[in-house]
C-alpha cells in the first residue's frame, strides 16, 4: 500500500490563504495598467550597406520604459516598457542593414578599449506618448515616440547626431484589452521606426560628409 | 401532423427575428480584365493604413482574401502580414507606394525585384476603408442582486461600412480597377432579463459584396 504524498490543506490553511488572494487581488487593482511591449520583427529586405557599424545602447534605451500617472480618479497609471522590444528590433534592423554590425564592449569613449568600427550608432528614446480611446475619443490606439541618435568614433568623438519620429496606432479590437492595443500600437511604432529609419540613413543630411568620405552609392560610381 | 410546419415556421421567425437588415451597394469601375483570370500568378490584398483617424481592419482584408479564395481554389492570395513582412520595410504605412508608378521606384531595389518574382504578384488590391458606428439611442439598465440579476431596456445603433478596392497590374505598373462598396444596418439589443442582440452583419455584406467583384475580375470563372 502506497500513501500519497501530498496531503489536503487544513481548514485554517484555506482560509489565509483565501484571505492573501483577496488581499492581493484588491492590490493589484490599485496598480498601474503595465505593458511589457513583445513582438516579432522582421529584417529589412535591402542591400546591406558596406559600413562596420559599432552598436552601444545605454542603459537608459535597453531598459526603457514609460510612465504615466493617473490625472483623475476614473483614469488609471501606466507603464510602458519598450526596452527588451527596441533592443530586438534595432538588432534585427542594424543586422539586415549594414554589412557589418558589431556591440560594442563599452560606451565609446576616450581610453575605453573596443572593437575598430567605421562608427559606432547609439540610439536614444527622447520622448514617448501614448493616447487610448478614453483620452481622445477616437476608437484608436496610438504610441508616438521621439528617437535621438548618435554617431560617434570609437573613440567618442562625435560625427553626427539627428533625430526621427515614429507613430503607431492600432484601432479598438473587440474582445481586446487595452494593454493588449497598447502593445500592438508600440509594436507599429517600433516597426515604423525600423522602416523610417532604414529607407532615409542615407538622406539624413548630418551624415552626408560623413557618409560620402566612407561610402558612396551605386549609381554614383557608374561613370 | 401540423407540427412539423408550426416548428419550421417558428424557426423561420426566430431566424428572421434575429437578423437585422443591411442594406449594400456596390459600384464598380475596371478597365483591362484578364480574359482567362490570373493563371499561376498570385494576388496579394493590403490595407490601407496611413489616415490619422481609421484604418483598414486587418480582419476585413482577411474576409475578402477568404471570400475568393473559397469561390475560386485557383486564386492564390497572399497573406497580408506574410507580404508585408517579407518586404519589410517597403509596405509599411509610412513607405507603402500610393501609386502604381511608385512600383517602378520600388523594384530598382534588387531584393525587393527578387522576392516579388519569387512571389509571382500579378495583382495587388489596395483596400482603404472602415466600418463605423454611427447614431445610437435607447438606455438599458443591469441589476444583480441575491436572487439573480437581469437586464432591462433597449438599444439601438447603426453601422456604416465603406470600402474602396484599388486593383493594380503588377507587370504593367498601371491601375486597371477600382471597386467601391457601401454597406449600412441598423443592430438592436432588447432586454427583458438578457439583452438579446440582433446584429446587422455590415462588414460582412461589405466584404462579400466587395469579395464577388473582385472575384468577377480575378477569376475566369465567374
Amino acid at each position: 500500500m502506497s500513501r500519497s504524498m501530498i496531503s489536503a490543506p487544513e481548514r485554517g490553511n484555506l482560509r489565509h490563504v483565501f484571505g492573501i488572494a483577496v488581499v492581493l487581488f484588491t492590490l493589484g487593482g490599485c496598480g498601474p495598467e503595465q505593458v511589457v511591449v513583445k513582438g516579432k520583427f522582421p529584417p529589412p529586405l535591402m542591400e546591406p550597406l558596406p559600413l562596420n557599424i559599432g552598436l552601444w545602447y545605454g542603459d537608459d534605451f535597453a531598459h526603457h520604459e514609460f510612465f504615466d500617472e493617473a490625472k483623475s480618479r476614473t483614469d488609471s497609471s501606466w507603464v510602458v516598457k519598450t526596452g527588451e522590444a527596441q533592443v530586438q528590433m534595432w538588432d534585427t534592423l542594424l543586422a539586415g542593414m549594414f554589412d557589418n554590425v558589431v556591440q560594442m564592449k563599452g560606451k565609446p569613449g576616450p581610453g575605453q578599449m573596443n572593437q575598430a568600427v567605421d562608427a559606432v550608432l547609439i540610439p536614444h528614446v527622447d520622448e514617448l506618448q501614448y493616447a487610448i480611446p478614453t483620452h481622445t475619443n477616437i476608437k484608436v490606439y496610438e504610441i508616438w515616440m521621439r528617437y535621438r541618435f548618435e554617431l560617434v568614433t570609437s573613440s567618442g568623438d562625435p560625427i553626427a547626431q539627428w533625430t526621427m519620429s515614429a507613430y503607431g496606432k492600432t484601432p479598438t479590437a473587440f474582445l481586446q484589452s487595452d494593454q493588449a492595443a497598447v502593445n500592438l500600437a508600440a509594436v507599429m511604432a517600433l516597426r515604423d521606426a525600423g522602416a523610417n529609419f532604414a529607407t532615409t540613413f542615407t538622406r539624413v543630411p548630418a551624415l552626408q560628409s560623413w557618409l560620402q568620405q566612407r561610402w558612396r552609392p551605386a549609381e554614383e560610381v557608374i561613370p | 401532423m401540423m407540427r412539423g410546419p408550426v416548428r419550421t415556421l417558428l424557426l423561420v421567425c426566430s431566424i428572421a427575428l434575429t437578423s437585422a437588415c443591411v442594406t449594400s451597394t456596390v459600384d464598380e469601375m475596371v478597365f483591362n480584365e484578364p480574359l482567362e483570370g490570373i493563371g499561376d500568378s498570385s494576388v496579394v490584398i493590403l490595407g490601407r493604413r496611413h489616415a490619422s483617424d481609421y484604418e483598414t481592419e486587418p480582419d476585413f482584408i482577411e474576409c475578402v482574401g477568404d471570400h475568393i479564395t473559397s469561390h475560386d481554389q485557383s486564386i492564390r492570395v497572399i497573406n497580408e502580414l506574410e507580404f508585408v513582412n517579407a518586404l519589410y520595410p517597403w509596405f509599411e504605412p509610412r513607405t507603402a507606394p500610393l501609386r502604381p508608378e511608385d512600383i517602378e521606384r520600388l523594384l530598382r531595389q534588387k531584393p525587393v525585384a527578387q522576392k516579388m518574382a519569387e512571389l509571382k504578384t500579378e495583382y495587388m488590391i489596395w483596400i482603404d476603408g472602415a466600418t463605423v458606428r454611427g447614431d445610437s439611442a435607447g438606455s438599458m439598465t443591469c441589476a444583480i442582486g441575491p436572487g439573480g440579476g437581469g437586464c432591462f431596456g433597449f438599444g439601438t445603433w447603426s453601422d456604416d461600412a465603406n470600402y474602396e478596392a484599388a486593383i493594380w497590374d503588377f507587370t504593367d505598373r498601371i491601375e486597371v480597377g477600382r471597386v467601391n462598396t457601401s454597406a449600412t444596418g441598423q443592430s438592436y439589443m432588447p432586454a427583458v432579463v438578457i439583452p438579446i442582440p440582433i446584429i446587422a452583419p455590415v462588414q460582412g455584406a461589405a466584404c462579400d459584396g466587395l469579395g464577388n467583384q473582385l472575384l468577377e475580375f480575378l477569376s475566369s470563372e465567374y
